[in-house]
């Protein structure tokens, strides 16, 4: 554990990111980030709200360069960017298609910027989530923090040696704590360069894994691994990371037999970021060198992360603070875990998340709504939508849907709002989800 | 005798794959609405139809599996091919191969 990290702790003359055009290596990006914080106002902190990965990147390398605080934002919705700028009135804004964000290979353009020593306590980002009240909620990132626990999954999952550097190629967007953490601060610190081209369908990342250099690894969440399972996707990547939401053993399965590759799994938190690991089939633990402790069901903490349980989950770890965790675990000795559920009621969908009592006040709070709930459905991961039920005799759903598209994030839109006539709401005012699924059912008879 | 992975297809086809495609990302995406309603020219993300990048991948899964032919979200023109219900159509009617 240092007091100080380099920006990039590598050779410079290692590639950090493939493009379709060529290698980024540590000098290019250096370069480009430090053009970048010279076209920066100010000095407030940086709403990163880029989607492309490479600009993305540089604009939080550039913040780094710059010592300013790289603020990320999942939720784009224009209530939600408005909410944003009041919260941090100082704030440049850097988003894709700005001219100062061009990434080149073999950048010799502009002078070189120090490859910066950080002390390890400075703030390098704050990640927003949704929070039960509506309000997003902070979380500060150290840079010691971040940088500590890119080299422990360089060390979990074999990410080490320069002579051989993985590829990664990421179907999950670098402004999540997940992807921030796995596409976008990863190749800074560990043996790793990343794909930047598209990834969303499975052609793209059929395309990318011919582009880049083996050995590749495929991070990625469960819809995703699906998708590309579904569409056979052959020959495949040499390993397979997968978080945002619990995977299927028999998906995990599945892919391992395709491919021939090992499918891990992260487990983590945007208030904690990636904290253990396992491999979904066969005995847990899920390092290169898993010993087989534990089954598999079983998490093994990071290198350097505690993990424990009591009144609450406390996780301990290099450079940041002791941080409460949403779930209950049960510690199986040796740095393993079983995590047995949510103490909330928070609904993650394609590696967002948001509060059910937060959609429902948003909901509830339109013109001439009455009454509202939410329903997650059984497999959320496969048909991924929520459904919206609401009392609004004035109005009609796809006016109640247009909207809460202005104020929702779009992963958390309802595919459906149906008008009902009351909630069945239970004796202490609950809606009883069974009560709901049984609405939902009568509402699919009576419209076909 | 054109290339069948690039041969142009006529206004009927189009038509006939259009009012096929409609129905596929209906029942795919589970919309509640009927095939017909879909505003050809209207975006299919964002606002007018509402989908998102998860609809889109469910959507090339299905015209994959449907049609034999994979689509790519990686340049411009891709781009263009999922701005609507007729331009998605008039690629699939030119790249079908059943």
């Amino acid at each position: 554990m240092a007091d100080a990290y380099r920006l990039v702790g590598r050779p410079l003359t290692a590639p950090l990111f493939y493009t379709a055009g060529g290698v980024i290596d540590g000098a290019a990006l250096l370069r480009a980030a430090a053009r970048i914080g010279a076209s920066l106002a100010g000095d407030g902190p940086v709403l990163n709200l880029c989607t492309e990965r490479l600009g993305f990147a540089a604009g939080i390398v550039a913040a780094l360069l710059q010592g300013r605080v790289s603020v990320l934002a999942p939720d784009r919705s224009p209530a939600g960017l408005a909410a944003l700028l009041a919260q941090f009135p100082d704030a440049v804004t850097l988003a894709d298609g700005d001219p100062a964000l061009t990434v080149l290979p073999q950048d010799h353009a502009g002078p070189m910027p120090d490859n910066l020593a950080i002390p390890a306590g400075r703030l390098a980002a704050i990640v927003l989530t949704s929070g039960t009240t509506g309000r997003p909620v902070a979380h500060q990132k150290a840079w010691g923090a971040l940088v500590e626990r890119s080299l422990a999954a360089g060390e979990r999952f074999g990410w080490t040696d320069e002579c051989t550097p993985w590829s990664v190629l990421a179907t999950v967007p670098g402004h999540h704590m997940y992807g921030f953490e796995t596409s976008v601060l990863l190749p800074l610190h560990a043996a790793v360069a990343t794909w930047c081209g598209p990834t969303l369908l499975p052609a793209d990342v059929r395309a990318a894994l011919a582009a880049v250099p083996s050995p590749t690894v495929l991070v990625t969440a469960p819809l995703h691994l699906r998708a590309l399972l579904e569409a056979g996707m052959t020959p495949g990547p040499q390993q397979v990371i997968s978080a945002s939401a619990p995977l299927d053993r028999a998906l995990a399965a599945r892919a391992e037999a395709l491919w021939g590759a090992p499918v891990l799994e992260i487990f983590g938190a945007t208030e904690v970021g990636s904290i253990a690991s396992r491999r979904t089939v066969g005995a847990g633990g899920g390092g290169v060198e898993s010993g087989g402790e534990g089954g598999g069901e079983a998490w093994l903490a990071y290198p350097g992360v505690q993990v424990a349980a009591g009144d609450s989950t406390i996780v301990t770890a290099a450079h940041a603070l002791p941080t409460v965790l949403a779930d209950v675990i049960e510690p199986c000795g040796d740095g393993l875990f079983n995590v047995l559920g949510r103490q909330s009621d928070l609904v993650k969908i394609a590696g967002k998340r948001a509060s059910l009592a937060a959609l429902t006040h948003t909901l509830a709070m339109l013109e001439g709504v009455e009454d509202a709930a939410f329903l997650i459905p059984d497999e959320i991961e496969r048909a991924g939508r929520l459904v919206a039920f609401a009392v609004a005799p004035s109005r009609r759903a796809d006016d109640l849907l247009s909207e809460l598209r202005r104020q929702a994030d779009p992963a958390f839109l309802p595919r459906r709002v149906l008008l009902v006539d009351r909630l069945p709401r239970n004796e202490v005012g609950k809606v009883p989800r069974q009560a709901l699924l049984s609405l939902l059912a009568a509402s699919g008879v009576a419209s076909t | 005798m054109p290339d069948i992975s690039q041969h142009h297809p006529g206004q009927d086809d189009v038509l006939a794959t259009r009012h096929d495609l409609a129905g596929l990302i209906v029942s795919t995406l589970s919309l509640d609405m009927t095939p017909d309603t879909i505003d050809p020219d209207a975006p299919l993300f964002g606002e007018g139809l509402g989908l998102d990048s998860i609809d889109a991948l469910e959507i090339a899964l299905a015209v994959s599996k449907h049609y034999g032919f994979e689509l790519r979200s990686d340049d411009e023109r891709n781009k263009r091919i999922f701005a609507t219900l007729d331009s998605l159509a008039a690629h699939v009617a030119a790249n079908r191969t059943r």
